[in-house]
């Protein structure tokens, strides 16, 4: 089952278009990383999702309902804004005490103990008001899942917190894989890479890639080798004839990068190839794509 | 879920001190009401020596007068400022946001907020009259308690329609500024239509004209019906409306 799909989701203000055309889908139990340069419309979409803003056209279902009927939705949703705005006069355990009033929570005390603890956050008695960016955005993700709501959706999540806050929140929202969904937006591609299993890219109010990490990188695989021998020339000679090498350029002193048709045909050839030209291999690397690489190209290219 | 909504409220009232500014406004216009009513003839004939001034000797009808007068206008200011930004400041400040994404009912937010805000108002008014009747009786013995009550009563059907406008406006806008434009935009119209007289029995900004009417004279519910329940009726529209509008609204 989908824990989010849209069809033809778009938004458009005035004459411009924030949101086009989406067709999104999260299956449940996925992380799932929102990627998009800024304005591309990543706040946009979430907002949709919420019910913050009205779509122009094109519908949305989440947790297998359609959110235009109802917005009952909402009761089995954490959300963490991008910029967390809360009551500057309420502390934080009175703040969690009011979160829990209004999603109907039953004797909510020691879960709300456990969120302060988790967010670090338990031995603080002063009023929201006075916290630093770091702190509002702990307390937003312990608001955020203190239902226990299967569906989370994150706008920046580790955007405002240290290097420390932003791997343990990483590491709690990987503890939820297989047990919650998580649709997060970033601009840190490197926080995708670690923890999602399935991203989508977002362009200019469209969704270029919705795909898992998995497959992305067999798609955009480059076909890429980087090899050093001891004698780079012999080899570029010899491999200059053969129809398997598409390109081919020296690196460094030794160094080759050869990008060819059949990855699994090169691999083969390569060391009969060293073997009978008697050239010694020193280094043998596979170029794999990282996300950026993705990112970069697909929203360069649009593809 | 609305009690729970208005458990917040009351938690912010207490806590960003707004309860103890509308309780000491309230509470010191209805003492000082009487006592300006008691002690202002003999202030003013003592402000000069060489020429006389006659000033009719005050009753407590004067204490009334001087307390109607005090909530139609400083009171009144300070309620709608400490009402006005309820609905907008928190679609401002993002908070209006985070709480609709938990899937609260949006009407049952703003109804929350006015229930709130008209209990609270109608208990400060309560006790602000009961201060007031009670140096006015202390100063003039005579002092009548149904004139006043039912003056003040008058004044609470105003105060509901004040709060319903209030409400209204700070659902519409999106920030205090806006709000307050909204609300004076309708509050001056609604002055200007009163000059009308086809429209005057059925305005709600007739209402603080007849409770000092009542004070000087007598009680007339017959003469007041029309307005009570034109400013009734309007009030809710007013209600109705914001709370729908709210609903619809992109946060």
């Amino acid at each position: 089952m989908l824990a989010i799909k849209t069809e033809g989701l778009s938004k458009y203000f005035n004459n411009k278009k924030a949101v086009e055309d989406l067709n999104l889908q999260v299956p449940e139990g996925v992380i799932f990383g929102y990627l998009g340069p800024n304005g591309a419309g990543k706040t946009t979409t979430i907002r949709l999702l919420l019910s913050l803003a009205k779509p122009t056209k094109g519908r949305a279902y989440i947790l297998g309902e359609n959110i235009s009927k109802s917005r009952n939705y909402l009761k089995k949703i954490g959300f963490l804004p991008e910029v967390p705005s809360f009551y500057n006069f309420f502390t934080a355990k009175e703040f969690l005490n009011f979160i829990s009033d209004i999603s109907g929570m039953v004797k909510p005390n020691k879960k709300i103990e456990e969120m302060l603890q988790l967010v670090e956050l338990n031995k603080e008695k002063k009023r929201i008001g006075t916290y630093s960016r770091g702190m509002k955005q702990r307390l937003g993700i312990a608001q955020a899942i203190l239902s226990d709501p299967p569906l989370l959706i994150l706008d920046e999540p580790t955007s405002a917190l240290d290097p420390e806050g932003r791997k343990e929140t990483l590491d709690l929202i990987a503890s939820f894989k297989g047990q919650k969904t998580v649709f997060f937006s970033t601009h840190i591609l490197g926080d995708v890479e670690k923890i999602c299993d399935m991203v989508g890219i977002i362009k200019e109010g469209r969704l270029v890639l919705n795909d898992s990490i998995e497959n992305l990188k067999k798609s955009h695989s480059k076909r890429t080798l980087f090899i050093e021998v001891d004698k780079p020339k012999k080899l570029m000679e010899t491999l200059q004839y053969l129809n398997w090498v598409e390109e081919m350029s020296p690196v460094n002193k030794n160094g080759i990068i050869l990008q060819v048709k059949d990855l699994q045909f090169a691999q083969k050839s390569l060391p009969e190839i060293l073997s009978k030209e008697n050239i010694l291999l020193n280094k043998w690397e596979l170029k794999e794509p990282t996300l950026e690489d993705i990112f970069l190209e697909v929203v360069h290219n649009g593809n | 879920m609305v009690t729970k909504l208005m458990k917040k409220e009351w938690n912010e009232y207490l806590k960003t001190g707004k309860f103890y500014i509308l309780l000491f406004v309230f509470i010191f216009f209805a003492i000082l009401s009487p006592i300006t009513a008691k002690f202002m003839p003999e202030f003013i004939k003592s402000l000069s020596q060489e020429i006389t001034i006659t000033v009719p000797p005050p009753t407590w009808r004067d204490s009334f007068v001087q307390f109607s007068k005090n909530l139609n206008q400083i009171v009144f200011i300070v309620i709608v400022l400490v009402f006005l930004g309820s609905v907008a400041e928190e679609k401002n400040h993002g908070t209006a946001s985070l709480v609709a994404a938990k899937g609260i009912d949006r009407r049952k937010w703003v109804f929350s907020k006015f229930l709130f805000q008209i209990l609270f108002s109608l208990a400060m008014l309560t006790i602000a009259f009961f201060l007031c009747f009670y140096y006015a009786k202390l100063l003039f013995p005579e002092t009548q308690f149904y004139l006043a009550f039912s003056s003040t009563v008058l004044f609470a059907v105003y105060l509901f329609f004040i709060l319903t406008l209030t409400i209204f406006s700070s659902s519409i806008g999106n920030s205090m500024l806006q709000s307050a434009g909204i609300f004076f935009a309708i509050f001056i119209i609604l002055n200007i239509l009163n000059i009308i007289p086809q429209v005057n029995p059925y305005n709600p900004m007739t209402l603080p004209s007849i409770e000092n009417q009542w004070i000087a004279s007598k009680v007339a519910w017959g003469n007041t019906i029309k307005p009570i329940i034109s400013t009734v009726l309007l009030s809710l529209i007013l209600i109705f409306s914001g709370a729908a509008y709210f609903h619809k609204q992109e946060l």
